[in-house]
């Protein structure tokens, strides 16, 4: 049953979605944005930013999981569905996994453009020989965010000042995430790949990762529930 | 069905409801009444387990809360101001999540059963932001009856039905005593509820003031005792 439920709720967000198109474009649309002032602040198109490259790819990517997190819950806050949804005989961690779920796949969405942008805007030297490792870094970085990420929207969805809480919140918990984002992007980005140190920052990404979905399953119940 | 004993929930230091005790028996149905601030809404909360008491203890369906609240669940249907269904997916849509989150082993039977009863099977396929508020609460209706609850929690049910939602509301309370169901009815409507409830409890500063039988008396004398008591 706990699967049935868990696929009921992610169909039912990538069905709003897919209806409203308001989350995943928005975020796309952020990142864009936020990329090209980037671009336009570090100089002209003739610079090598290939050393900044982890930088600037994974801070535009923590300000929009920042957007995308925020709206997590909005359809529910907004129509006022909550209660509907926790009066079911639903586990919590169900909700958990299904809301992570459908955020791993709208940052998945993000990157499949903010990655090779990147490339286009900053780097000179070779890079996409290198997508297949930042994407793999980005799977693990994407499971990080997801999880903290529903873990303090949910936590905010609670308190009346919720979009400021949640960067406050959401905002510390992502440092780990964009310096070992940064880090294993940097170590196969624009030259000789250092898959020492990528493999390093991975690791440490699937440590956060788990550290998050133990905190997360540990303390769910009582965040809807107390 | 339900045996809360010294119930306290306050907001801050408010008490909502405070030190309530409320029974009901199988294939009854108990109509909660008070004047607005009473604590009714928080003590249907209560026993709906979306709120957790700070004080006293609670049994809903033979479940003790918190203690085994997923269990409960299963057997409660609730009824609330607002719908509970989203706006951006259609009636079906809608009606498959909640079958899916309550497993229902015959979903698209039920769901095809249930929108022909509230009269919006020609709908089915319309997002709800195209539906009025009475067709939402309908819909409302259809989703509280999907997974046949056993316990049914209404929250001011007749306020936004329209005529066709509130003659199968009360079609299914009367029903409720039929078939062992048991109803809880939070409402204003003191004189039409007192037609399908079997008891009235009234609530005043989150305390009972009154918990009596109302089968065999006129609706309008039960209007009148509730005047009675509830200011």
């Amino acid at each position: 049953m706990r699967r049935r439920q868990l696929i009921a709720l992610v169909r039912k967000d990538l069905r709003l979605e897919l209806r409203t198109r308001e989350t995943i474009v928005a975020m796309v649309l952020f990142a864009i944005v936020m990329l090209a002032i980037l671009q336009f602040g570090f100089g002209t198109r003739d610079d090598d930013l290939t050393r900044f490259v982890g930088g600037l790819m994974w801070v535009t990517l923590a300000f929009t999981a920042v957007l995308g997190v925020g709206r997590s819950y909005v359809a529910e806050r907004e129509q006022r569905v909550l209660d509907g949804l926790l009066v079911a005989p639903v586990p919590r961690t169900v909700m958990l996994a299904a809301k992570s779920i459908a955020i791993f796949l709208y940052m998945t969405a993000v990157e499949i453009v903010v990655i090779p942008l990147v490339g286009i805007f900053f780097v000179k030297g070779p890079y996409w020989d290198s997508i297949g490792w930042i994407a793999i870094a980005a799977v693990l970085a994407n499971i990080c965010i997801a999880l903290s990420g529903t873990l303090f929207s949910g936590l905010a969805l609670f308190t009346r000042a919720r979009d400021l809480i949640l960067p406050v919140l959401f905002l510390p918990a992502l440092v780990p995430v964009v310096i070992a984002g940064a880090g294993a992007t940097h170590a196969v980005a624009g030259g000789p790949h250092d898959m020492g140190e990528w493999r390093g920052y991975c690791l440490f990404l699937l440590a956060y990762a788990i550290l998050f979905a133990l905190v997360s399953v540990a303390t769910y119940d009582a965040v809807f529930d107390d | 069905m339900v045996t809360a004993r010294g119930l306290v929930h306050a907001y801050g230091e408010r008490r909502a409801v405070d030190g309530v005790d409320l029974s009901l028996a199988a294939g009854e149905r108990v109509a909660v009444a008070g004047a607005n601030g009473a604590g009714k809404s928080t003590l249907l909360r209560l026993v709906a387990t979306l709120l957790r008491a700070q004080s006293g203890t609670l049994e809903v369906l033979g479940q003790e809360i918190p203690g085994a609240t997923r269990a409960a669940r299963e057997g409660i249907g609730y009824l609330a101001h607002d719908p509970l269904v989203y706006l951006d997916l259609t009636a079906r849509q809608n009606l498959e999540l909640y079958g899916d989150l309550y497993g229902i082993d015959d979903r698209d039977r039920r769901i095809d059963d249930l929108l022909g009863r509230v009269g919006l099977i020609g709908r089915a396929e319309d997002t709800v932001r195209t539906f009025s508020r009475g067709m939402a609460q309908r819909l409302a209706l259809a989703r509280m009856l999907l997974h046949r609850p056993r316990l049914l929690l209404l929250d001011e049910p007749h306020a936004s039905l329209d005529a066709r939602g509130a003659a199968l509301l009360d079609d299914e309370l009367a029903a409720a005593t039929a078939d062992g169901r048991g109803a809880i009815i939070v409402t204003h409507e003191v004189e039409r509820v007192a037609r399908v409830a079997d008891r009235l409890v009234v609530l005043r500063a989150g305390r009972v003031v009154l918990d009596e039988p109302t089968a065999g008396l006129d609706p309008m004398a039960v209007r009148r005792r509730y005047e009675e008591v509830a200011s």
